[in-house]
């Protein structure tokens, strides 16, 4: 029965184990010392996951491969091959990114399928699908897996299996923390699915944005929210530190900053945030857990909490986070950009500027979503100021990316055409958010339709369509085969034009007044409401074309050459899919990442003609 | 070059007019105008669409224009012209985005900021309360009560009111919201925060503009806590607010 010994297997049984403990230690405290039932849902599941969590980190590879050295025995070595890699625990940077890409990648196919839903039933006053309280546990979950999605598929996707490449490293500088990030993943999706459709726990519907009190009332389903999304915040945090630290100490030689390619700047500048800002976001979970199973009372105003002060917290991180997301969709779409143009990138200092810019606004800039809060008056003039000011940096980003395209020999192929509707997308989403900044409108806009579309805007647009610029960008460096193009078109424009039948309406019937999370609405809105379902079902269609083109190219596409887009960065000058360890012999960096059209000018020595030291990646340590 | 430059500020002139004509023509998606605060909200909104188009009309121009002039299906035989950036037009960039950022921030931002709260007198007081999933107003001058769900909120045309908002005592966040008024603010349990509305004509029976709508996630019936909400003439409103009083006094 080799199939027990399976790493998921294993992690399995022993996060049983570990449940069973955590309560039932608890369990016997509360029926020894305090007379009280052994089983609490919300305390029993509090201290059952954490030992849980322990327990599935410990079996699905954890120890094998890294406690072992804690008590002085040696770690074992990582045997899997082929496809296995996959469902193990395993350090390289590129198995990793494809775990992400795969997992997140199928979290978003199903979070849209929950759109779906919403829609239908909103496509007419009235409940017809959902009622009340399925509607608000549908759009909660909707919200906290597309959040996540956006989060991790980029950084932790693209993020791991490119960057090391670009950078010219063997791997990321802790392969083991990196491996241990992902497995955190797991635990996340299968908490918030076991909340949502377990009838004793009755699901949350608080939103993701899981506002106190009513997230201190709810059903218990929102403490298994809070504990699935802490988790999260820590691969949030984890991934931070090992780009960080990737990309400051395992540039190959001559690589300086001036010379990384834009999309390193773009996973550099979200990590600062990921590192900075996701413990708030972790520390006001955990209050609310708090104040529910330990009976604080950090945001119960009855015995002296804020409810205010859990939105200041939430929004401390929640607004960087949104350039979390975007700044490495910005990146991609610049890096296609460049290749796809064949020209180097309009003024690149600036560019990285522009993202370095966004980095240091985007901490002072949280409380314009608290324009109607009830928070002290004097706040308002002052985050208004800075959040408007945001749009300077971000400006920079659409000079680079016009300037780039300007005069160059556009080739537009599925990458190309995802990379350039991002600066139509972006344009839509930034202008709109500049009425959400500006406080006389926003206390009309506020918590309507019109901010449902534009952060679809911002982060469907700015980032899910960089997403799939830089999967068609990079499908044959990754699966070593090539897409189909006519697939790839056919989804760019279905998805391109639903999205806009989709959320153009949407900023209309948000001015006209109908507010945002809910399940019904007055009957004049329905018109509106069913053009919006028509766009949303035409966009979703499209990834049944994307599905099946990934599925299909990936089993049996063409082979891929090794630069089929004959485009300058290191990660297209080793074979397709690359080798294990990246480099035979370390690349040196020479110049400018994007040479196109400089006479002489190279961004890297053909690596088979240099020889010396070990590559800058360094494959040890934890 | 200097072709291609030209044609794309003339197709940016052509956007950025036809877009502004069409604001002008076709933008007036605002609920109904029931207070002095909407003039303030909807000229600001109206103001940063007419200053949005050339920003629109540019990056739609650049963007159309390329693809158009410089795309091809085929693989590009040879790379394009190495324009690296310099410095000019960077710093001709960061001098327009800010200048028009910074007049962003001053009109319609804070001119309309301190427009809205500029005035802190109120002809009368209204304090509302809600709670999981309806909403109690009280007129603090009279003591008149009005609930939801059944009673409407009325109110009289052409007077400054405050609204005192709060929610009760353990229950969750509401927000108190009538689209005819544009201004919204949250109803938070332990503390009352105030809104100032002028009304501005009287409302019509089944506009949806004249409704409380509870705008901040509060679980279960959160879409259904509504209220319909009736404007008359002043005098009209003394009337209604005098037979209040009587029946009140009358069940006590």
């Amino acid at each position: 029965m080799r199939i027990l010994r399976a790493p998921i297997v294993v992690g399995l049984v022993f996060a049983l184990i570990g449940f069973a403990i955590g309560t039932g230690v608890t369990g016997l405290i509360r029926v020894a010392l305090l007379d009280r039932d052994f089983w609490s849902t919300e305390l029993s599941w509090s201290t059952g996951y954490p030992v849980a969590l322990l327990g599935w980190l410990a079996g699905v590879g954890g120890w094998q491969h890294w406690g072992r050295e804690w008590i002085g025995l040696d770690a074992r070595p990582f045997t899997l091959t082929g496809w296995k890699r996959y469902f193990g625990f395993s350090p390289d940077h590129k198995v990793i990114g494809i775990q992400y890409i795969v997992t997140f990648a199928a979290l978003f196919l199903l979070s849209g399928l929950i759109a779906m839903l919403i829609r239908i039933e909103l496509a007419s006053d009235g409940l017809q699908l959902f009622d009340n309280d399925t509607y608000n546990r549908a759009m909660s979950l909707h919200g906290i897996t597309m959040i996540a999605v956006a989060v991790a598929i980029v950084i932790g996707g693209f993020g791991n299996f490119v960057v090391p490449l670009m950078i010219g490293a063997q791997d990321m500088a802790f392969p083991r923390l990196n491996a241990l990030s992902y497995w955190l993943v797991p635990p996340v999706a299968v908490m918030l699915v076991i909340a949502t459709l377990s009838p004793q726990l009755g699901g949350w519907d608080s939103g993701w944005t899981a506002y106190p009190p009513l997230s201190l009332l709810n059903a218990s389903g929102q403490v298994l929210f809070n504990l699935a999304v802490i988790t999260f915040g820590l691969v949030s945090i984890l991934g931070g530190i090992n780009f960080l630290t990737t990309i400051i100490y395992l540039r190959a030689p001559g690589m300086t900053w001036g010379r990384l390619p834009i999309f390193v700047w773009g996973v550099f500048t979200a990590s600062l945030l990921s590192f900075f800002f996701t413990q708030a976001f972790a520390a006001s979970l955990l209050m609310v857990l708090l104040d529910r199973v330990a009976l604080t009372s950090f945001f119960r105003a009855s015995e002296g909490g804020s409810a205010i002060l859990y939105e200041h917290f939430f929004w401390f991180y929640s607004h960087p986070a949104v350039y979390i997301m975007v700044l490495p969709g910005f990146a991609i779409a610049l890096e296609v950009l460049t290749h796809f143009s064949r020209k180097p990138l309009f003024a690149y200092r600036w560019a990285v500027a522009g993202l370095l810019g966004i980095v240091g606004l985007s901490g002072v800039v949280w409380a314009h979503h608290m324009f109607t809060s009830g928070m002290a008056d004097y706040l308002h003039a002052p985050f208004l100021v800075l959040t408007e000011l945001i749009s300077i940096p971000t400006g920079i980003i659409f000079l680079a990316a016009l300037g780039t395209i300007w005069a160059g020999k556009l080739w537009l192929r599925t990458p190309m055409l995802f990379g350039l509707s991002v600066i139509f997308n972006f344009l839509i989403g930034g202008l709109t958010g500049i009425y959400l900044a500006d406080v006389p409108t926003d206390l009309l806009l506020h918590d309507t339709y019109f901010v449902v579309a534009h952060f679809h805007y911002t982060i469907v647009g700015g980032e899910i369509f960089a997403l799939f610029a830089g999967l068609y960008f990079w499908f044959p460096k990754i699966t070593g085969r090539q897409f189909n193009e006519q697939l790839g078109k056919i989804h760019f424009w279905l998805m391109f034009l639903g999205f806009q039948l989709t959320f153009i309406p949407m900023f209309f019937v948000g001015i006209q007044g109908m507010n945002r999370r809910v399940a019904d609405y007055p009957s004049e809105f329905a018109e509106t409401n069913l053009l919006i379902t028509a766009g949303a079902l035409m966009m979703s269609s499209s990834f049944l074309f994307f599905v099946w083109n990934m599925a299909s190219s990936w089993i049996r596409g063409p082979r891929a050459a090794d630069n089929p887009w004959q485009a300058s960065t290191l990660e297209w000058q080793v074979p397709s899919p690359p080798p294990e360890h990246n480099f035979p012999r370390p690349p040196v960096v020479v110049g400018h990442p994007y040479p196109y059209g400089i006479a002489g000018a190279k961004h890297v020595e053909t690596p088979a003609s240099t020889a010396g030291a070990p590559a800058g990646g360094g494959g040890g340590g934890a | 070059m200097r072709r291609d430059l030209l044609t794309t500020a003339v197709i940016w002139a052509v956007v950025t007019a036809l877009s502004a004509l069409a604001t002008y023509l076709w933008l007036d998606p605002f609920p109904t105008h029931g207070a002095e605060e909407a003039k303030v909200v909807d000229d600001a909104f109206l103001t940063l669409t007419y200053m949005a188009t050339p920003v629109f009309g540019l990056v739609v121009a650049a963007l159309v224009y390329s693809v158009l002039r410089f795309g091809a299906p085929g693989e590009p035989a040879e790379d394009g012209p190495p324009i690296l950036g310099g410095v000019g037009v960077p710093v001709a960039w960061l001098a327009i985005t800010s200048a028009l950022a910074v007049t962003v921030i001053i009109h319609p931002g804070l001119t309309g900021l301190f427009e809205l709260r500029a005035d802190q007198h109120a002809d009368m007081e209204v304090n509302v309360t809600g709670f999981r999933w309806a909403w109690t107003m009280e007129y603090a001058e009279s003591g008149v009560v009005v609930n939801s769900p059944g009673d409407e909120l009325v109110l009289p045309e052409g007077r400054r009111i405050k609204f005192n908002v709060t929610a009760i005592e353990g229950d969750v966040l509401h927000s108190f919201w009538v689209p005819a008024f544009r201004t919204k603010i949250d109803a938070v349990p332990g503390q009352v925060h105030e809104m100032y509305v002028t009304t501005e004509g009287t409302s019509t029976p089944g506009d949806i503009s004249y409704r409380v709508q509870c705008t901040e996630l509060c679980g279960l019936f959160h879409s259904g806590m509504v209220m319909d909400v009736v404007v008359l003439e002043a005098s009209e409103f003394d009337t209604w607010l005098a037979s209040k009083n009587t029946s009140a006094a009358r069940v006590k």
